[in-house]
């Protein structure tokens, strides 16, 4: 079936390439694969460390070993996930290019080490990153797929050249020039600034993971499986230089820094493992494309003879045969409706590279802003050089339209389109595992669980009422670790600020969350005076349906505001100024699951929400133009469902019972247990074992700042849950704590007499108390 | 006659065309104007570039100078070890006698008997004919870049890469180094100034980090519009009406004062330049990465890139009175340990 649907392929690109040869031009054999697989034509070897990149790729960094001090993402493949990892992502990753344009014509790029990249996050427990100044230009970019880049460097400068066009020679109103790095023709990037995957990748980590690299060796260079196509030719500039091998093969890796300015050793990725990076990527299959269908043939013709192809290039020669990528890899000026003032190389602010078209289906939202939700809109956003193709486009009739659509979708990755990221019929995860549903759910009840959880997966769009400002757009964004439903990294911490003058803390007027993305593609600032920045984690979900029927009195049973036990224990019940008891949130400012759902749509992904009996939370209006509410009842419910629904993590007993059981022990006696209480009921008698008693406690370190919400005190935090410990790293609100032995050291206040008693313990108590923590 | 007709068709071209029309002014205006690759065809080239005996033995080779009818100096080194060498008996050998300094980043002297090397944590060097001696200086940046117009008129500037980096300018009157207060830069980025040269006294430039140009007239300093914010490496020129700055990391930028302004233009896809050398009014010699050097052609608009012998980069160009032009580089991002460096030389040819 491939071979037949390659073939097919094949035989159409024959007659639009056009060669005058009367061989039959053949597609690149081995590149082709479902999206996110490893390319066929991979040997054992590079299947190895295909396997060993990807878990590279998908690794955390922790701070420990490297990341920041100035990061937007913790791993790479947070930015690339869509449908599958290697791909695209949402808009909650999205990233802004900085610059400054000075009087006389000077462009100084900003962010990070001058790199362009506007960072998110530090490091430091301020978490958020000070806003520059200089800076007068900032454009919106989305994440770019990387299926199939291998055999895009593969493909010689000379067959990238032969397209160039710049003064439109040929009178068709298409100009495409080249970019260019270090010589090389570039190729990479949305601007194609960047010749080599080695370079790109490089860039990448340092401006936004904050991982410091060296270039490879050419010993090295020589071991990736793929060689850059700039080799070979007698125009190429290494060929006229004489120069073969590796070392031109990767030559343009840019002036990356091979140092930054946190304490950790430079380089902070080694040898090994960058190639093993490089190697992931650069064996990224091409998308497999589908077999023609009479729609998509005819689509193809329409794509063809409204001169969508003149840029995107059905295909280019590679060593191995066409790669049909459909592009042309040049700079375009696509005029002021796309112009975004960022230059790159020798692009100017309205040039940008033809986007590869392969597997453009799977990889929503579109353009280098993102600013298109769907493909339709992308090419009717179109302008500059593709004016007259997007005025062919829009004469068409609808029939013809969709049938060019069709011919998109049919070029890889169909398969694989979902509206997040979970597989469309993905399964219920097994009972046992964190993010399955409780046991013993109606068959109902499941099926809304499985509802709300394709509604927590999917991204809200912006055409439907993301923002104007937000965090993420999906619940999953900020809940996925280890599975949809758990925690999240620290790159989609929410930072909350405020004025904190005197030890009073005032909030802004716009409320303590200082979001990260505006869909007007702009970094939201903070109001002026604001002085204070805390990164708050994204906890994990799991069991809160159970938190959720602990009844209030259980937990009012529980406070002991003036410590009238003489413990130095003070917690107290956030109790709302309705009466209700809070019990979600770092502050459990929130007092039900509904109640928190509908919260977090309004405040993280800028959703307005219908009024519902009963409940108080979450936004009715926003500022932007789309009808309100944004999401509906059912939704709601749906979400809320599927939350209450996951089940609680359950125990998971280490090797040796007898010593986690000493850990218990030591647990309750050194005085853990009087705020991380191991058992509470719901109202159906069921046991909640969270290890807490959901009251607010002073455990902040003297002198500590923090942002007061709702009742709760800047100082106080309810007590963190301790179930699923073992799944949740970094630990504590700000997750500076990377180990539970770190996080039991930032306790302090009413925690002190329980830390000084842990450390006090015999280096094997503390053992089995880890041990033991590390079984919940 | 010929550029005015063609100038006027594209205007009318302008006058009645669309969109396209704009873009292609944008493309065709200035490629009139811009230098571009000679083509192939034209005057030969002069000898070719030769490995200097005995210059890949010294680590990394970051600048060369030579005093009249004196040795040429090659400065340099490894990361924590700086490292001078001059030719004898046709090979570069390592001077004996040089304190024990970190890398070495530029020289420039006034005779055989007055050399200044500066490097890295604010190190310089002075060789009095007899002796190196190690000079106190009020800073621990990198120093990268050092020009006097006389012994007892001497700058060295410095500066980083990295954000906490300061862009730093010192003034040596024969007896001390003192720091310069330099003004507040009209743009951001700048930490680092990376080479610094003049015609006078009076008339000296300072360039560096993200297109930053400094004039000095005697009596202060001033930051120029140089139309670039892409990096400034190195700087020459013949004289008070004719300088060339050069820069770029990717792709080659050039700055060029004709005694009335700064005219900036890119010289992609030639990569990334470091170095520059004039003797002859209206020629410059470039140095970049990859192995680049090219001759820029000031009068022809065109510059001439010459067959590289090395993919390493090239950072320093300086011509001798002999008539030998030296270039030399390294594998400058190697990992300690594998510090590899080169020279090359060549004639000059005819009217260069």
């Amino acid at each position: 079936m491939r071979s037949r649907r390659l073939l097919s392929a094949s035989m159409a690109l024959y007659v639009v390439v056009g060669c005058g040869s009367s061989e039959r031009p053949a597609l690149t054999p081995g590149i082709f694969a479902p999206l996110g697989d490893v390319m066929p034509r991979a040997n054992e070897a590079q299947r190895e460390v295909f396997t060993r990149g990807r878990a590279l790729a998908l690794r955390q960094v922790p701070i420990s070993e490297g990341l920041g001090p100035l990061f937007n993402a913790t791993f790479c493949l947070a930015c690339h996930e869509k449908p599958v990892f290697g791909g695209s992502a949402a808009h909650y990753r999205d990233f802004l290019l900085v610059a400054f344009r000075d009087s006389d014509g000077s462009y100084v790029p900003r962010g990070v080490n001058g790199s362009g990249v506007q960072p998110q996050y530090l490091v430091s427990l301020r978490g958020r990153t000070a806003d520059e100044d200089f800076i007068n230009l900032g454009a919106n970019r989305s994440a770019s797929p990387f299926f199939g880049v291998g055999a895009l460097a593969e493909v010689s400068d000379e067959e990238i050249l032969r397209r160039s066009d710049p003064m439109d020679a040929d009178g068709d109103g298409i100009s495409g020039r080249p970019n260019f790095d270090r010589g090389f023709v570039g190729r990479f990037g949305r601007k194609a600034q960047s010749v080599g995957l080695e370079g790109f990748i490089r860039g990448q980590l340092a401006s936004h993971v904050g991982v410091t690299s060296r270039p490879l060796s050419n010993a090295s260079r020589l071991e990736l499986p793929v060689q850059s196509g700039v080799l070979g030719t007698n125009e190429s500039r290494s060929a006229r230089a004489g120069v073969a091998g590796a070392q031109a093969a990767q030559a343009a890796s840019p002036d990356e820094p091979t140092f930054d300015a946190d304490a950790i050793p430079d380089p902070e990725i080694d040898e090994p493992e960058l190639s093993a990076l490089i190697a992931f990527v650069m064996l990224l299959a091409a998308p497999e494309p589908d077999a023609p269908t009479p729609d998509s043939a005819r689509g193809e013709r329409h794509f063809e003879r409204s001169g969508c192809a003149a840029c995107h290039t059905p295909a280019l020669s590679g060593p191995g045969g066409l790669v049909p990528a459909y592009t042309d890899l040049l700079l375009h000026d696509m005029g002021p409706e796309l112009a975004d003032g960022i230059e790159q190389g020798v692009a100017s602010g309205a040039e940008f590279r033809t986007q590869p078209l392969w597997g453009v289906v799977a990889v929503s939202p579109y353009l280098h802003d993102g600013r298109a939700t769907t493909l339709d809109e992308a090419i009717r956003m179109h302008g500059g050089e593709a004016t007259a193709a997007r005025d062919a486009y829009n004469a068409l009739d609808d029939a013809a339209r969709n049938e060019l659509l069709a011919f998109l979708a049919s070029l890889g990755g169909n398969a694989a389109r979902t509206d997040g990221l979970l597989p469309a019929g993905a399964p219920l995860l097994a009972a046992g595992q964190l993010g399955a549903p409780e046991a013993g759910l109606s068959q109902e009840a499941r099926e809304q669980f499985r509802r709300g959880r394709a509604v927590f997966d999917r991204d809200a769009r912006r055409d439907a009422g993301l923002g104007p400002r937000f965090n993420g757009d999906s619940c999953r964004a900020c809940h996925s670790e280890p599975e949809i439903g758990g925690a999240g990294a620290l790159d989609v911490d929410v930072i909350r600020h405020g004025t904190l003058l005197g030890g009073v803390f005032t909030a802004p007027t716009s409320g303590t969350v200082l979001h990260r993305h505006d869909t007007a593609g702009v970094r939201p600032m903070p109001e002026p005076g604001v002085n204070f920045f805390e990164p708050r984690q994204a906890p994990a979900l799991f069991g809160l349906g159970r938190v959720d029927r602990i009844p209030d009195a259980a937990l009012l049973a529980l406070a002991d505001p003036d410590d009238a036990d003489l413990n130095g224990i003070s917690g107290r019940a956030h109790l709302l100024p309705d009466g209700r008891v809070g019990r979600f949130g770092w502050k459990a400012d929130a007092p039900s699951l509904a109640e928190f759902v509908r919260a977090e749509l309004s405040v993280q992904a800028g959703l307005t929400v219908p009024a519902q009996a009963g409940l108080t939370f979450g936004a009715a209006t926003d500022s932007d133009a789309f009808t309100d509410p944004e999401i509906d009842s059912t939704d709601i419910d749906d979400l809320v469902a599927f939350v209450a629904g996951l089940a609680a993590p359950e125990r998971e007993p280490g090797g040796d019972p007898a010593r986690e059981a000493i850990g218990e022990g030591l647990f309750n006696d050194v005085g853990c247990a009087a705020c991380h209480v191991p058992v509470l009921r719901t109202h159906e008698g069921l046991e909640v074992r969270a290890y807490s008693d959901f009251l607010l406690h002073d455990v902040a370190l003297p002198l500590a700042g923090g942002v007061a919400q709702g009742m709760a005190s800047l100082r106080e935090f309810r007590t963190a849950p301790l179930w699923g410990l073992r799944a949740s790293a970094p630990y504590m609100h700000h997750g500076r704590s990377e180990s539970v032995l770190d996080a039991i050291g930032a306790h302090a206040s009413e925690a002190d007499a329980a830390r000084l008693a842990f450390v006090a313990l015999t280096p094997s108590e503390q053992g089995a108390l880890l041990q033991f923590l590390a079984s919940l | 006659m010929a550029v005015a007709r063609y100038l006027l068709g594209v205007t009318t071209a302008l006058r009645s065309r669309n969109w396209f029309a704009r873009r292609l002014r944008a493309l065709v205006l200035p490629s009139i104007l811009h230098f571009s690759l000679a083509a192939c065809g034209g005057p030969s080239l002069p000898a070719d570039w030769r490995e200097e005996p005995g210059s890949n033995d010294l680590g990394w080779l970051l600048s060369t100078w030579a005093p009249a009818d004196g040795p040429r100096y090659l400065v340099g080194g490894v990361s924590d070890e700086g490292r001078v060498a001059t030719d004898a008996a046709g090979s570069f050998l390592r001077v004996a006698g040089v304190p024990a300094v970190p890398l070495l980043n530029w020289v420039h002297g006034f005779s055989a008997s007055d050399v200044f090397v500066v490097g890295n944590r604010g190190t310089v060097l002075h060789f009095d004919g007899t002796a190196w001696t190690l000079q106190p200086t009020p800073t621990t940046e990198a120093l990268w870049g050092i020009w006097g117009a006389a012994p007892d008129d001497v700058w060295a500037v410095g500066g980083g890469g990295s954000a906490t980096a300061v862009a730093t300018l010192l003034h040596y009157d024969g007896e001390t180094w003192e720091s310069v207060t330099l003004p507040s830069f009209q743009r951001p980025n700048v930490t680092a100034l990376y080479k610094i040269w003049g015609t006078a006294a009076d008339n000296v430039y300072a360039v560096g980090r993200s297109g930053v140009i400094l004039h000095y007239q005697g009596t202060d300093w001033v930051e120029e519009a140089s139309g670039t914010g892409d990096d400034l490496i190195s700087l020459f020129g013949t004289g008070p009406n004719e300088i060339v700055v050069v820069g770029g990391r990717s792709n080659g930028r050039i700055v060029i004062w004709n005694g009335e302004s700064w005219r900036t233009e890119s010289l992609a896809p030639l990569p990334g330049l470091n170095g520059v050398f004039m003797r002859t009014r209206g020629v410059a010699h470039l140095v970049g990465v990859e192995g680049t050097i090219a001759r820029l052609d000031l009068v022809a608009g065109t510059f001439r890139e010459e067959l590289p012998a090395t993919t390493i980069d090239l950072h320093a160009v300086f011509g001798d009175s002999g008539g030998v032009l030296t270039a030399v580089g390294g594998n400058f991002t190697a990992a300690p340990g594998d510090e590899e460096g080169v020279a090359l030389a060549r004639v000059f040819g005819r009217n260069e």
